[in-house]
């Protein structure tokens, strides 16, 4: 089941200066921290000149669609699903 | 050798007598499976190994574009209504397109091939055609690049996406090849086993021969690929009544007629309503924001227009349109939404509509105006580009005109079909 939705989050995030890469470690959604198990695609796309990073992330049990924006560097989640047709 | 025409008795003999091109195989042709849906299945690992649909839209009557590999093995085609997908496969997982998320994979891929050759051409989002010859890469091996590529593809983009691999002396069999063993096939197609592949195909499994050639060449008693093959120049030539005829005796020996460009000659932007709308009032809004999307593409492309298309199907299946050339080169959106407009009024039905398309033609990148004498055409044109700039810092359609009130969220971004105009266009965004 697919949940579009659009609300700010809280998300953890490493940053590797040797290998330059950064790695989503844990969101935290709605009062439970889930762990971050893998990175499905990174992409990117602008509303005017506002850049947007999208993540697409998935934990041991749901995936998520997480969008940083680069003007606030605010977060927002904006897709929750666990892989079953609606 | 001269494309076209009538061919002396020399050149005849020639074309009855040529042989399978001997020459290396320098091509390669490169196509992403299901392109959507698996770039979907790269982004949800959950979707990985279930049937999956990218639909145009996700309501029953939406029309499915994507199916992913096990979708289609399951039966899910192309151009099937989402409810008809669900019947033959309840446990199908429709999805929206995401256009952002394939132009991001595109570009990825592009950066990577450039690695190889100058010499590559993305034919659509989702395949590329690479000239390895006079290139180092080449020294590698054929093959080697082509492993190379696929396993850099799965590092540095995405583990789930699989790409299929045709390597040929010509572009035409480098797709065919790439079509032998989808999802993830590396097949050559060369003057050592073309003959026994062609035994392996189809006339129908030929990129360009679907049911109505394949007719055509029945009649004239060519039956397989094989028999294709060993038509005689003319009798193809009788079969197609055209220059195709010699086309496709040079593409079945290998020999290139396929590695042609073709320019930009228009710019347009559709809509397929999702509800039946059939007044000038209610439909002119959706005219009026199909415009300023068409008006802000060619314009940042540079170009200016001397004409005006609009295109209705409706929703009982028949359609109807209409171009117009002007006199007057066209740049402001305004100026082409008064001609479109005028072209709607025009329709002799009054039927509620499907689709609703608008394109500019007659293109050209002058950047000299023609001065009118009303119109102060330089202030004009500085108004205009003003508009676009604020809609480029700030989003599209931050600054619309009022006659769009009321279609907001419709016209959304798609990614065009099977075509490359619109690539030249997020490289000019990069």
């Amino acid at each position: 089941m697919i949940e579009k939705l659009s609300v700010p989050v809280s998300v953890g995030l490493k940053y590797d200066h040797t290998r330059r890469k950064i790695e989503i470690k844990w969101v935290l959604w709605e009062g439970k921290v889930h762990p971050i198990a893998k990175v499905g695609l990174h992409h990117t796309f602008r509303t005017g000149r506002s850049l947007y990073h999208v993540f697409s992330v998935a934990s041991k049990s749901l995936f998520f669609r997480l969008v940083l924006d680069t003007d606030s560097l605010h977060w927002r989640l904006e897709e929750i699903s666990d892989g079953l047709p609606s | 050798m001269e494309a076209g025409g009538d061919f002396g008795w020399t050149a005849k003999l020639i074309m009855d007598n040529l042989s399978f091109n001997p020459k290396p195989s320098t091509i390669m042709h490169l196509d992403l499976n299901s392109c959507f849906a698996t770039i979907e299945q790269q982004a949800n690992p959950f979707l990985r190994g279930k049937p999956v649909a990218v639909a145009a839209y996700t309501t029953p009557s939406g029309c499915i574009i994507a199916p992913s590999v096990e979708a289609k093995r399951l039966g899910i085609k192309v151009g099937m209504r989402v409810k008809e997908g669900k019947l033959l496969c309840p446990e199908l997982v429709i999805l929206p397109p995401d256009p952002w998320k394939y132009r991001n994979v595109h570009l990825a891929l592009r950066k990577i091939l450039s690695d190889y050759t100058n010499d590559f051409t993305p034919k659509s989002i989702d395949e590329f055609v690479l000239n390895l010859e006079g290139y180092p890469a080449y020294q590698k091996g054929m093959f080697e690049v082509a492993k190379e590529i696929k396993a850099r593809i799965k590092k540095e983009i995405g583990e789930w996406l699989r790409i299929s691999v045709g390597i040929a002396p010509n572009r035409f069999l480098a797709k065919t090849g790439a079509g032998l063993h989808k999802p993830d096939g590396l097949d050559e197609i060369n003057k050592d086993n073309f003959v026994r592949i062609y035994s392996g195909l189809a006339l129908t499994d030929l990129c360009g021969i679907k049911i109505r050639n394949a007719v055509r060449l029945n009649s004239m008693g060519i039956y397989s690929v094989r028999d294709f093959y060993e038509a005689p120049f003319l009798k193809l030539k009788a079969v197609f009544e055209s220059i195709l005829g010699y086309y496709w005796y040079l593409r079945l020996r290998g020999w290139e007629i396929d590695d042609v460009v073709f320019g930009r000659r228009s710019y347009g932007n559709s809509y397929a309503l999702p509800k039946p709308l059939t007044t000038v009032e209610e439909l002119s809004p959706i005219l009026s924001k199909l415009v300023a999307k068409t008006g802000r593409r060619f314009r940042r492309a540079g170009y200016k227009a001397q004409g005006v298309h609009l295109a209705i199907v409706y929703r009982d299946g028949s359609f109807w349109h209409k171009g117009v050339t002007t006199l007057k080169i066209l740049f402001d959106s305004r100026d082409i939404y008064k001609i479109a407009f005028k072209l709607l009024i025009r329709s002799p039905y009054k039927k509620p509509v499907r689709e609703l398309a608008v394109s500019v033609f007659n293109l050209s990148d002058d950047s000299s105006l023609q001065l009118e004498l009303f119109d102060d055409m330089e202030r004009k044109e500085k108004i205009v580009r003003a508009i676009d700039r604020v809609n480029e810092h700030w989003g599209d359609f931050v600054i619309t005109p009022a006659r769009m009130m009321g279609a907001k969220d419709v016209v959304i971004d798609r990614v065009a079909f099977g075509g490359v105009k619109e690539l030249e266009e997020i490289t000019l965004l990069g």
